[in-house]
């Protein structure tokens, strides 16, 4: 959360802008474990994550210029980047997908029975995304996981209860509840 | 309505518009008052960002190694097609000085030196420098002219040691399974660099790339590139790089490409001797 790895982050980038492929590299060694652990949770397929994280650094190479006029910090820049092409990978393979959630949720109902707390690294991560990670903390890891995927997914409730074979009732109140204490508890971050 | 008078109702409808989990007409409402007022426009920003933070807290994973050789095919690859553009747009590059050339301008710097002294006749005819000047302007000109010759000595010296230098030029046309030309390849060896054309009508998908091997015998095959999907292409290659190589061979591989050390992992699609060109 200081401010030190974003300044890194920003001058690799202002040097990718001015198409430095030894920035691109550098930039990727420092991020890219991080992207991939994010294109991971979205389309939960290592080969797809892959593909994704491919994507993503072309698209930094060709659109880099474009970052400082996001004012975000740069780990949710190329976040948003991640997600937004994990997003069009899971529709892309949209018929694909259908047959593989048991496969792809192994994972989630893992994490549905524990009730464990969530490590987190936030080397590199935004002050906002520490404060957010503070915040989760205060929910109980189903309604974490449940909140958590309907964003990094774009699910609906009724995706969700089908993904997570869950009762919809159920979803909607976790998310309800979630979303009520991360809204009382972000707010002290302003 | 006016949510801006409902601090507690817009801060929920913002955070469930950011999180995605406000669907349907509900969702198109909320838009629709967001282009209206900006204070609900601002809370949807606000809670975009913070819901964006999602993004970076899951656990990082190591990617496999591959995925930057990919990446760093597809900018290499791109960097040709952007040089080889750059190459056919500009008019043809400064061409090599020669002989009939430099004789050519010979006499333009006769007339030159020529209209020169005319020049400084007229200009200082009354001058009690004018025989000075002519003289100077004489020496100047014979300089210029020993000059020519020497230059017109090393054209002709450059030419003839290209002359005796190998020129080792290479072709191959690689064929599809049914026979069907589907690839030219020619090496260019001053350029230092392979050019491509593709001939047949195959496309690969976009989330694909061709990647061309040289075929050693007794080795593993060598990665000599990938493909862009232009009909004409370059890659970068040294005449080493095809040394001891009789046969080259495009496979089907993931977009971008594999490390030249695992060799090709999908399906070969074209292949074909390389043929050391003597004509």
């Amino acid at each position: 959360m200081s401010a030190q790895p974003d300044d890194t982050l920003i001058a690799l980038l202002d040097r990718v802008a001015a198409r430095d492929e030894a920035a691109l590299k550098a930039l990727y060694d420092l991020t890219a474990g991080k992207l991939m652990g994010l294109a991971m949770r979205v389309v939960g397929k290592t080969e797809w994550a892959e593909d994704v994280l491919q994507e993503t650094f072309l698209h930094i190479w060709r659109s880099a210029g474009d970052y400082r006029a996001s004012l975000s910090p740069p780990m949710a820049w190329l976040g948003l980047i991640v997600r937004s092409r994990s997003l069009d990978c899971l529709r892309r393979r949209g018929a694909e997908r259908v047959h593989l959630t048991d496969e792809l949720d192994d994972s989630l109902q893992d994490t549905l029975a524990g009730d464990g707390d969530d490590p987190a690294d936030l080397s590199l991560a935004s002050q906002q995304a520490w404060a957010l990670h503070q915040c989760l903390r205060q929910l109980n890891a189903k309604q974490r996981e449940v909140v958590s995927l309907a964003y990094l997914r774009d699910l609906s409730h009724g995706e969700l209860a089908g993904q997570l074979n869950l009762p919809l009732g159920t979803v909607k109140t976790w998310i309800r509840r979630g979303l009520d204490q991360l809204r009382l508890c972000m707010a002290r971050f302003a | 309505m006016n949510l801006s008078r409902h601090p507690e109702l817009l801060d929920r409808l913002a955070a469930a518009y950011a999180l995605g989990t406000l669907r349907g007409r509900a969702r198109r409402r909320f838009e629709a008052m967001a282009r209206e007022q900006a204070p609900v426009r601002a809370a949807a920003l606000l809670w975009e960002s913070r819901v964006a933070s999602f993004n970076e807290l899951p656990q990082p994973q190591t990617p496999a190694p591959a995925v930057w050789t990919r990446i760093d095919n597809l900018l290499a690859a791109e960097r040709e097609q952007a040089a080889m553009q750059a190459a056919r747009t500009t008019p043809a590059a400064t061409p090599p000085p020669n002989p009939r050339g430099w004789l050519g301008s010979l006499a333009w710097w006769r007339g030159a030196g020529v209209a020169g002294a005319v020049a400084t006749v007229a200009a200082l005819a009354v001058s009690l420098g004018l025989q000075n000047e002519l003289g100077q302007e004489r020496t100047r000109a014979n300089g210029l002219q020993a000059e020519l010759q020497t230059q017109t000595t090393q054209v002709a010296q450059l030419q003839a040691e290209l002359q005796a230098r190998p020129r080792i030029e290479y072709v191959a046309v690689l064929n599809d399974q049914q026979a069907s030309a589907a690839l030219l390849v020619t090496f260019d060896p001053e350029g230092q660099r392979l050019n491509l054309q593709r001939v047949g009508g195959f496309q690969e998908a976009a989330d694909r790339s061709l990647q061309l091997w040289a075929l050693p015998p007794g080795a593993a095959p060598r990665s000599l590139g990938v493909l862009t999907r232009e009909r004409l292409l370059q890659l970068a290659a040294d005449a080493a790089a095809l040394r001891e190589t009789p046969a080259l061979a495009v496979s089907l591989e993931p977009l971008g490409g594999v490390p030249s050390e695992t060799g090709p992992t999908g399906p070969v699609l074209f292949q074909g001797a390389l043929i050391r060109k003597q004509i």
